[in-house]
């Protein structure tokens, strides 16, 4: 329970099914947030929200672990130059691993979340499926979920859209009901944004903005870390007046390389293999999936190739995808089904 | 379910006693005590007889008795209120606290160093049971010092402190002397504190460690000291705490503390034997680790630590067989923060992480005692064996 709406509603509705609920809040990070998760203002949230619905509440402190598995990553990530994803590495470490397990010793029998994914019983085994609302499917930060979890892992609102999970919160009467959803990561407050937080904790390296072809300086920047390939904001047009996207980051260099769109585009996404998991069945060498590489992008038609470097052959060419980033697979044949996941190594 | 309340030391049950003292004035006509009417006159003489109680639990006169709202007001006045008034004679104001002082006295301390650039706030060394070292504070006294602060018993562990020590060197060291405050908080119920704190120049003790309601305590000073008022209000206190004292609140420290004088030998007879029951069956659990074994301890506490498990565990698992304890401080989130008084005695973090406290009272019974006991244990051998 995040003390936002749809933990709240996900326990409102397992308690309307008869079923034997424990909320948990956990403590993540001790610093100062305003994105919405973790304050301690939400924490209240949480715990009158379980008391409202005559649920016992308890804080489990995480603190450390989320450090050592989340922030600390998160920084030398960037340091590095990648783009990591901290709500995924949350996901994995922490939310649906040592929560995971610690629910199991504390004696349960599963383990819920507000977020909008399914779960689906086929065959015997259990699948990930995308939420119903497409504008809020978070199957994307779920992507590395395997059959152990997914078997106790119970996703209530999965099936809804947004304006009905609120209406159950109004329903239930929930002080969160009209509360905005939480926005980016929260570590970060919203006010100084991911520059200040990194500017605390790592120096970061001014790098001048160059164009790839005519090699024209078109601007500079303070933080090159914070660029990323693909990226178009913060870039301003060259001389003739076109909009760049970046194609390269070069921190030792300390150049950060643009180009118009048709020239960065790329056909191929080099995947780390190390990162490389299946919900089930593995996806051999010239399997056909459906890649998604955002949280909210649209999944792209792509062949899996693992013959010399693990890599994604794209039938479309696309914005090179920053080194970092997870891709989530989903099936050709239905794609609202997740059948595994890898991260974007460096190409 | 049966309640098994093992957690004396957040806050005591309250005394059947305090609420009969405390009636008479929640209803009805309570004169405002500042007033000169008769109903204030009234009130006035229900505060000024507690004042007199308050007192002689410390052995202190009646006119050093400040009541506030709270311990850790009490705390945060001796602080704020001596630091303050040390910065208007002196370039530089230096407080000296214990590294295992409650959040009380350690954040008004930094908060002081935070707000004004002339304050620094420096740390006693405690050692591995958790005894302030006082060749640490030696180290640390100077001309810029206005205040030293040691708790009387440690609040988490129950070590208790050398605070002749502490006074003996704060007054020889520096010419002139500094002045010295103890939380007395978490030894009321147990150390005769007249004994304790007789060279001690400030105590800080509130009334629901020990029977009596929340947010009611009080600042005894031994002596003149000049201290500035953190709420200044309408002058009440002589100058040094503003506001309506509230009769019941004082009443109601006054009657846990006289409760707790008449019942003190006692009661530490009879809880020293369950201490004693408790720890020789926790040491047998494997793994188990009593804290501060080695020091002078207060009767009610217990504290342990176990490398292998993490209190969030431990303390959910007890609390569904009915058994209500705790591990360090709950910060304001609610979740069991890691314990600095645990790193300041050099306890390793995984063993912080697993650490418990049991805190007994005077109405603990044996009973009650042998069924945690087997609680305990049963948690923890099924915390280890679904590992």
């Amino acid at each position: 329970m995040s003390g936002g709406v749809d933990s709240s509603v996900a326990a409102g509705l397992l308690i309307e099914q008869g079923r034997d609920v424990v909320g948990a809040t956990l403590k993540l990070w001790g610093g100062v947030s305003d994105s919405g998760c973790c304050s301690v203002a939400d924490v209240d949230d949480a715990r009158r929200v379980a008391q409202m619905l005559g649920i016992d509440h308890h804080v489990f402190n995480y603190t450390e672990e989320f450090e050592r598995h989340v922030v600390a990553p998160f920084v030398e990530a960037y340091a590095a130059g990648r783009s990591p994803n901290p709500c995924i590495e949350c996901n994995r470490h922490i939310k649906f691993d040592l929560l995971f397990d610690r629910a199991r010793r504390l004696g349960f029998d599963a383990v819920a979340t507000g977020h909008h994914a399914q779960v689906v019983a086929r065959d015997g085994a259990h699948y990930l499926i995308r939420g119903a609302d497409d504008q809020k499917d978070q199957s994307y930060v779920l992507g590395y979920l395997g059959e152990d979890q997914l078997a106790t892992l119970l996703l209530p609102i999965g099936a809804m859209n947004k304006s009905d999970v609120r209406g159950h919160a109004e329903r239930l009467g929930l002080r969160t009901w009209d509360k905005p959803d939480s926005q980016d990561v929260c570590f970060i407050e919203a006010s100084k944004g991911r520059e200040d937080f990194l500017r605390q904790r790592i120096d970061l390296t001014p790098a001048v903005i160059v164009d790839r072809v005519s090699g024209e300086e078109i601007g500079a920047t303070q933080g090159a870390e914070l660029m990323t390939v693909g990226q178009r904001r913060g870039v301003l047009p060259a001389r003739d007046g076109e909009r760049r996207f970046v194609s390269k980051v070069d921190l030792r260099a300390g150049r950060v390389e643009v180009g118009r769109l048709e020239d960065i585009l790329v056909n191929e996404i080099a995947l780390d293999a190390s990162s490389l998991t299946f919900s089930h069945d593995v996806l051999v060498d010239g399997s056909a999936v459906l890649a998604q590489w955002s949280a909210h992008g649209a999944a792209q038609s792509a062949t899996l190739r693992h013959r010399g470097h693990l890599r994604l052959e794209l039938d479309v060419p696309a914005r090179p995808v920053a080194p970092g980033q997870s891709v989530v697979f989903y099936r050709v044949s239905d794609p609202t089904i997740v059948e595994g996941a890898a991260i974007v190594a460096v190409s | 379910m049966s309640l098994y309340y093992f957690d004396h030391a957040a806050s005591a049950p309250r005394r059947d006693e305090v609420a009969d003292a405390m009636a008479p004035w929640q209803r009805g006509v309570v004169g405002n005590p500042s007033g000169s009417h008769k109903a204030a006159r009234d009130a006035r003489r229900a505060v000024e007889e507690a004042r007199d109680e308050v007192a002689s639990f410390v052995g202190a006169k009646p006119g050093g008795v400040i009541f506030t709202g709270g311990g850790t007001e009490s705390c945060d006045l001796a602080i704020a209120g001596v630091t303050s008034h040390h910065r208007r004679t002196h370039e530089t104001s230096e407080i000296l606290i214990s590294r295992i002082e409650h959040h009380a006295v350690s954040d008004a301390a930094e908060k002081m160093a935070r707000d004004y650039d002339d304050v620094r706030v420096g740390f006693i060394d405690v050692d591995a049971d958790g005894v302030v070292d006082l060749d640490s504070l030696m180290s640390l006294l100077s001309d810029d010092t206005a205040i030293v602060s040691v708790m009387a018993a440690n609040n988490e562990t129950g070590v208790r402190q050398p605070l002749d020590g502490v006074s003996a060197l704060s007054k020889s060291m520096i010419p002139g002397g500094v002045l010295t405050h103890t939380d007395a908080i978490a030894a009321a119920s147990w150390v005769p504190l007249a004994a304790m704190t007789a060279t001690t120049d400030m105590i800080s003790i509130c009334a629901h460690k020990i029977g009596g309601p929340v947010n009611s305590g009080a600042l005894i000073l031994r002596s003149d000291i000049t201290l500035d008022a953190v709420i200044p209000g309408g002058g009440q206190e002589r100058g040094r705490r503003g506001g309506t004292v509230d009769v019941a609140a004082a009443v109601g420290l006054a009657a846990a503390v006289r409760i707790t004088m008449k019942e003190l030998a006692d009661v530490n007879d009879r809880v020293l034997d369950l201490q004693e029951k408790l720890v020789a069956a926790v040491s047998l659990i494997p793994g188990c680790r009593v804290t501060g074994l080695g020091a002078l301890r207060v009767p009610g506490t217990v504290h342990v630590t176990f490398e292998d498990l993490a209190s969030d565990e431990l303390l959910f698992l007890l609390d569904q067989e009915g058994v209500c304890a705790s591990a360090a401080a709950s910060c304001s989130s609610g979740a069991a923060s890691p314990s600095h008084v645990l790193a300041a005695m050099g306890v390793s973090r995984e063993r912080a992480r697993g650490s418990l406290r049991l805190s007994m009272g005077a109405e603990t019974t044996d009973e009650e005692v042998d069924a945690v006991i087997a609680i305990l244990s049963g948690v923890v051998y099924r915390l280890r064996s679904e590992a």
